[in-house]
């Protein structure tokens, strides 16, 4: 016997908190943009996009992948901080309370209706003590200067403290695909600094599954 | 609000609007204490109907856990009040919108189209008892429109769907 009644909490049923047309709210006369807890959301022009690397590439040359990782770690801790607040406020428990399933549909959600494309979650290595992120449609990847290894840093940099705050590991993140270079997709390698350094000189000359097998046949 | 009557007020300033523009409106606006009832009744049923479904779920799936059976019936619960507001107002999109990939997937994840399957037809049998067959006639749209977000559509036999 399923009491239904009592499947309500508040009398509520949390749907899709980051569903885009219930989240994203815009005042055109003060020409603002705001999510539904009115938090102030910035919109990045391409150009902006685009002039944020080219001008870093300019003064800081190769130190830009760092400066665009530091600055995707920075945001990634707030955006981390964010995204619990508002999560746990919706669906009234604490994210690590939430199932995997729910966990990964809210940040997929969220990543769509920020407009930074899809992302979905391989877990193949799981049990190697790597997570693998995939992603498609960026921006940062569409827009940056064409490089001959992967260049979505500022997301990596997310991703890595995103995690890292979620796992209370200090987890770095390496992208060994990238739609940039006319990959399907871009694969974000997530795992513990150690043991993927030696990945960093592999993304310029070996595929994915390849880095995988030497990141796992290491140990 | 649908999207012909809100495309229609965006007219204002290119001309009056023609006659089946004014249709389409006052059919809205007449239909609406209808609608009106009808959410009423939802709402006042709510319990009922989904207690019903539930009660009959548990005797069709007896093999199925407690704890997937609740999911189903919660995300239904869900599905209905957001029927139920798309029927307010007349529009499928915001039923869709709303449960636009997250509840599919969700399906998907928990392996739950057979309980949601047999959830939806004795859903449907009890809406047909609780709602007017006129009620039903503004109600049903939405159903299916969410239906058509999560649950397999039968796809035609087709050569690209074979893969040939």
């Amino acid at each position: 016997m399923i009491s239904v009644a009592d499947l309500l909490v508040n009398d509520r049923i949390p749907g899709s908190y980051f569903a885009t047309d219930a989240y994203v709210r815009s005042d055109l006369e003060m020409g603002l943009l705001e999510n539904r807890q009115g938090d102030r959301l910035i919109a990045l022009p391409e150009t902006l996009i685009q002039a944020i690397y080219s001008g870093l590439d300019k003064e800081t040359g190769q130190a830009s992948r760092l400066v665009l990782f530091n600055c995707g770690r920075w945001w990634g801790k707030n955006f981390y901080a964010r995204f619990c607040a508002e999560v746990t406020d919706y669906y009234g428990i604490p994210l690590s309370n939430m199932a995997m399933v729910e966990f990964m549909q809210a940040l997929q959600q969220c990543w769509i209706t920020h407009g930074w494309g899809k992302v979905d979650l391989d877990q193949s290595y799981q049990h190697r003590g790597f997570l693998v992120i995939k992603g498609w449609n960026s921006a940062f990847a569409r827009l940056a200067l064409k490089h001959e290894q992967p260049v979505c840093y500022l997301e990596a940099g997310i991703l890595a403290a995103f995690f890292s705050q979620l796992t209370g590991k200090d987890l770095h993140c390496i992208q060994t695909t990238c739609e940039s270079m006319g990959a399907d997709c871009n694969r974000f390698v997530l795992g513990l600094a150690k043991r993927l350094e030696p990945a960093e000189t592999m993304v310029t000359n070996l595929a994915h599954d390849a880095i995988m097998q030497a990141l796992c046949g290491e140990n | 609000m649908h999207p012909k009557i809100e495309s229609a007020f965006n007219e204002a300033e290119n001309r009056y609007l023609h006659p089946e523009e004014l249709g389409i409106i006052t059919q809205y606006v007449e239909s609406l204490p209808k609608r009106m009832h009808a959410y009423c009744t939802l709402r006042d049923k709510e319990m009922t109907i989904m207690q019903q479904v539930a009660d009959q779920l548990v005797k069709t799936l007896p093999g199925e856990t407690t704890e997937a059976l609740e999911r189903s019936i919660k995300n239904a619960l869900l599905v209905m009040r957001y029927c139920a507001m798309g029927m307010l107002l007349n529009n499928e999109a915001f039923v869709k919108e709303r449960l636009h990939t997250w509840m599919g997937q969700s399906m998907k994840a928990y392996h739950s189209q057979t309980v949601d399957s047999a959830l939806y037809e004795l859903l449907t049998q009890s809406l047909n008892q609780s709602l007017t067959p006129q009620q039903l006639s503004f109600f049903n749209p939405m159903l299916a429109a969410a239906q058509a977000e999560f649950l397999p559509q039968d796809q035609p036999l087709t050569a690209a769907a074979l893969g040939w």
